[in-house]
């Protein structure tokens, strides 16, 4: 340090040494992979070196005309920007590049200038100041030029095909893709989406070729100290950009209010359209803007993410608030498997959002998801014990006509079967749940080889929820006052409930020994249905001497004009019961034929001396075809159309 | 009890109190007590906030830290209330007169109380967009010397942030939103620094048509002080709750841009003056009420202490900017008071730069909490709804 100061410089030492640093900084400069900072303060040092240059020479009074010289020559070719109508970046590639150089070379001026300013030379003050207008004039053509590079070369994309075969199949999506497709097509680098199994997808938001010029326009203005200019106009185009994207999607704000007030159909429809708005946002376009501006201003430390943030944060806001609204309304039963959809959009876009908003700024954003995923699985569950609720309080005052299937019994098993395809997601919101005290039955019995599934938490649930079925049909089954309709009722009731869970993959929750259960469960209400019905009918035709061959005549005449009332009477009200299922209803007029037939012929047989008699009203013939009239379902009279 | 009685003192309350207290039950005097002690606190807290100094700029009245408070205060009002309202009574009181109807009126209020916090954090993004403005506007007027360039520099940034706030304040429709484009006419554009046109996005909105001040207005619908017996009852935290949550929602309104702000310093609020806790936030009222009449008149944006700093420096800054384009250079001493003006200016955009983050989170948090609240207060009505006999 002393010996610096010691020594006077000459004017040709000081030449000599600033040229060779100089030299030092041009060739560190033109070194590869440097650090941007690192970059600038070489450009910064460039930039002063040269000017000191110009300073020693203008001792020899040349240095200030050559620096006004330079700005002269950067004034004109920045300026003539000003009148002309064209954008510099649409006039060609050459322009932009002259441009730009003109701006650096001002920006250099500027800063070799102001490193000297502590002189207080008025001339050297004077082009200073003019450097600097001049600079500013080209920092605000810039910020336009960028804004219309990203408006002009702003892509948009179709979302069509894009996941539409994570809609349910067996859910009725009303909102079809007809809205979506009637856009007109643009040249879009939609061909360039890859869109592979897992959704992945990444599509140019801004042409891939004008990249480079938005870079090149990025780094001046951040070099410059322009760099908040930037990001305000690059946030405000994309920002609107994300908007109109919204909007394309036909997604539109709606306060809590109003979705509170919303009837369900109409809901639906919004929770379906959430569910894939927010895939489509979150996978494609955010994954795409965040790609975007680490293009664009990577390197740039955080000022990548904070314009992510700044971008997306209020669209993200607005679709997570559309949850909240539905998570916090009622709970109906119906809402059950929208909600579950939203629950695992979510839960799968999770990694997605904590990769996006990684940043310490962005946790903010991941915490809301967070939040609206444990609120929405807190809803879902709350619709599930709903639906529950439902189920046991459903009551009637009134018997269901012809002990037919029960709606409440349709409509629940056709709810639950769609409950398998969401088996994980119940799992998971389901493990802390007990289904209730009362429902110890429900606890599987079923010996050591227990499935897996049969034991996992969805399966006791449904297996709760069929037995709050079970009950609840048993509480309707004692309305009718007859017995055996009773046990017809249960019968198809039961029956019915077996099918479905025979016929869907309900089947691997409920486990076979709960069908094997089940179905002999339904037999025995058909077995006491007979009994109910055909003992006392079949009672006339038995043999109360079984030893004697025949019995008295006037006994043969009573026991007949008894049987043909109690027939006639039975047929009379079961040919109104029903028995849905021909299946079922085969099997029951075979064995109640087996029974009542079988003992009409012996009985007549043993007394075929009197069967010539008018007291044999019916043949065996007649009966066993009469048979085949009952349980479907309308009222019909023997003594009326069939008359004998 | 008649509503009067509140204008006794407090030692005086409490002796009316325990005089018909006598034939209750232990439970019943542990509730009074409590009910005692929720408005006892209630008052004390918005006294603190009425007599916040106004000349220390961080705690003045709508500042960001005064709103940091406000909101924390409503949090403890809003956990004492749910305390008094459901810990440790018969839960069977909520579904009994008057609470029945009362209630449900409560919730009714906090899903509308949820939206208006949509806006205001929809408003704090608009606020951060001045605060990048101004930011800009310090960063070019911090350089030395200053000159023509930096002097643009700094007005564009300028006419930005004013239009920005005036955008906002007037209440921009959806209509504009859309129809703007980003289209510059590059011919007979004489300005040098063109100002893009400030535009008020779609997700700014809460929903369409929806106003701020309306929905403030909804909220103040059947709030009436309980009379007589109820007063004495688990109706009058119902209905101080309330009035915290009207009054809290409306001075955030009042503070930050919303949507739709006409009509906001016509709302009254329905705050007897002999109800003790009630008086600090009659004087808010009173307050804050005067100040956006003022802005009524004048023009300003936001009633955030911030922004009327921001507004009142840009101004000033603006008039700088302006001379300093027609005369060419500037005298030493406006050089000077410029830049004390942006270092005033740097130091508000410092104090939202520390505020307006943590404000939108707190905000959040009122937001779930009021979502929380609700939850439960469902529920335990359900709980109610289900061991009552069910009638068939």
């Amino acid at each position: 340090m002393d010996g610096c100061r010691s020594g006077v410089p000459t004017y040709e030492g000081d030449l000599h040494v600033v040229a060779a640093a100089h030299h030092i900084v041009k060739a560190l400069g033109a070194t590869k992979n440097l650090s941007d900072d690192l970059r600038k303060i070489l450009i910064d040092l460039d930039s002063h070196l040269s000017m000191i240059t110009s300073n020693i020479d203008s001792k020899g009074g040349r240095g200030l005309v050559d620096v006004e010289e330079r700005l002269d020559l950067a004034e004109r070719k920045i300026m003539r920007w000003e009148t002309d109508p064209m954008m510099i970046w649409d006039s060609g590639p050459k322009e932009a590049s002259d441009y730009l150089e003109a701006v650096d070379e001002t920006g250099k001026l500027v800063d070799g200038l102001r490193g000297l300013s502590v002189h207080e030379n008025r001339k050297q003050k004077e082009i200073l100041h003019r450097a600097m207008n001049i600079f500013q004039t080209a920092m605000s053509r810039l910020e336009e030029e960028l804004i219309h590079i990203l408006v002009r070369h702003g892509q948009q994309f179709e979302p069509k095909n894009m996941y539409s075969r994570s809609i349910r199949k067996d859910i009725v999506y009303d909102e079809s893709f007809v809205s979506v497709e009637d856009e007109p097509t643009k040249e879009t680098s939609s061909q360039n989406c890859s869109n592979d199994e897992s959704g992945e997808c990444i599509v140019d938001l801004v042409h891939a070729d004008v990249i480079p010029d938005i870079k090149s326009i990025a780094k001046v203005m951040f070099t410059s100290n322009y760099g908040p200019e930037f990001c305000e106009a690059f946030i405000s185009v994309q920002k609107e950009a994300l908007e109109q994207y919204f909007s394309f999607l036909g997604t539109e704000n709606l306060s809590i209010e109003d979705v509170l007030k919303m009837e369900w159909t109409c809901l639906s429809s919004k929770m379906n359209k959430w569910t894939w708005s927010m895939k489509i946002i979150v996978r494609v376009y955010l994954a795409s803007e965040k790609q975007l501006c680490d293009q664009v201003l990577g390197g740039l430390g955080s000022v990548s993410s904070y314009c992510f943030l700044e971008i997306s944060k209020a669209t993200i806001l607005c679709l997570l608030n559309f949850g909240e609204a539905v998570a916090m309304g009622p709970h109906r039963p119906e809402k059950l498997l929208r909600l579950l959809d939203m629950y695992e959009t979510l839960a799968d876009l999770l990694r997605d959002i904590d990769t996006l908003f990684s940043e310490e700024a962005g946790s903010f954003i991941q915490l809301q998801f967070h939040e609206l995923l444990e609120r929405l699985g807190e809803s879902a569950i709350a619709a599930f014990k709903a639906f529950r609720v439902a189920i046991s309080s459903n009551g009637s005052l009134y018997p269901f006509a012809g002990g037919g299937v029960h709606p409440l019994n349709k409509y629940v098993m056709n709810y639950i079967r769609m409950f398998p395809e969401y088996w994980n997601t119940l799992n998971l919101l389901l493990k802390n749940q007990h289904p209730g005290v009362a429902d110890q039955v429900t606890k599987p019995d079923y010996g050591p080889d227990t499935s897996l599934l049969t034991s996992c938490p969805m399966a006791y649930h449904l297996r709760s929820i069929t037995s709050c079925l079970e009950s609840n049909l048993h509480k309707k089954s004692q309305l009718y006052k007859d017995e055996a309709l009773q046990h017809i009722f249960l019968m198809n009731n039961i029956h019915y409930l077996v099918q479905k869970v025979k016929g869907s993959e309900l089947r691997l929750f409920f486990g076979d020994e709960w069908i094997r259960k089940h179905n002999a469960m339904f037999q025995q209400h058909a077995m006491n249905y007979e009994r109910a019905t055909w003992s006392s009918v079949v009672s006339f035709l038995k043999d109360n001497n079984p030893g004697s061959s025949s019995m008295s005549k006037s006994t043969f005449k009573e026991r007949c004009k008894g049987f043909s009332i109690a027939f006639e009477e039975v047929y009379k009200t079961q040919t109104s019961w029903s028995i849905p299922d021909p299946q079922l209803r085969e099997d029951l007029r075979i064995s109640t034929s087996l029974k009542v037939v079988l003992a009409y012929r012996t009985f007549l047989g043993r007394n075929l001396a009197y069967t010539d008699d008018k007291c044999v009203k019916h043949t065996v013939e007649h009966v066993e075809n009469s048979l085949l009239d009952l349980f479907g379902g309308s009222s019909r009279s023997l003594r009326n159309s069939r008359r004998w | 009890m008649p509503a009067t009685d509140y204008q006794a003192s407090f030692l005086g309350r409490i002796s009316i109190r325990r005089n018909q207290v006598i034939a209750m039950d232990g439970n019943h005097e542990q509730e009074l007590q409590d009910l005692e002690l929720f408005s006892k606190h209630v008052s004390e807290r918005f006294a603190e906030l009425l007599s916040s100094p106004d000349d220390i700029p961080c705690h003045a009245l709508l500042s960001i830290s005064w709103l940091r408070k406000l909101l924390d205060f409503f949090l403890c009002c809003e956990a004492e209330f749910k305390g008094v309202l459901m810990m440790g009574n018969d839960p069977s009181q909520i579904s009994k007169p008057p609470l029945d109807r009362l209630i449900p009126e409560f919730l009714d209020r906090s899903v509308k109380a949820l939206d208006v916090c949509n806006a205001v954090t929809n408003g704090l993004e608009s606020v951060r967009h001045y605060q990048k403005l101004a930011e800009i506007v310090v960063s070019a007027l911090e350089q030395k010397p200053i000159g023509d360039g930096q002097s643009r520099r700094a007005k564009k940034a300028l006419t930005s942030l004013m239009s920005a706030m005036n955008v906002d304040d007037k209440e921009c429709s959806a209509a504009k939103a859309t129809e703007r484009s980003w289209s510059f006419s590059r011919r007979g554009v004489s300005s040098k620094d063109r100002v893009p046109e400030h535009f008020r996005s779609v997700s700014n909105q809460v929903a369409k048509n929806w106003s701020a001040a309306k929905q403030i207005q909804a909220m103040t619908n059947n709030l009436v002080p309980p009379r007589g017996a109820e007063g004495s009852g688990l109706a009058s935290p119902v209905y101080t709750m309330s009035v915290i949550m009207v009054f809290v929602m409306w001075a955030l309104v009042a503070a930050i841009p919303c949507q739709e702000r006409n009509g906001l310093s016509a709302i009254h609020f329905p705050a007897p003056k002999q109800l003790n806790w009630a008086q600090s936030i009659i004087g808010l009222h009173e307050k804050i009420g005067e100040e956006w009449k003022k802005k009524e008149k004048k023009g300003t944006a936001g009633l955030l202490d911030e922004m009327q700093k921001m507004e009142k420096l840009g101004n000033i800054l603006m008039d700088f900017t302006d001379s300093f384009q027609f005369h060419g250079d500037i005298t030493d001493q406006k050089a000077e008071e410029a830049a004390a003006r942006s270092v005033e200016l740097a130091e508000t955009c410092r104090r939202m730069e520390e505020g307006l983050l943590p404000l939108q989170i707190q905000i959040r948090e009122v937001f779930h909490r009021i979502v929380k609240t609700r939850t439960e207060l469902l529920n335990a009505l359900d709980q109610v709804g289900k061991s009552s006999p069910p009638l068939l």
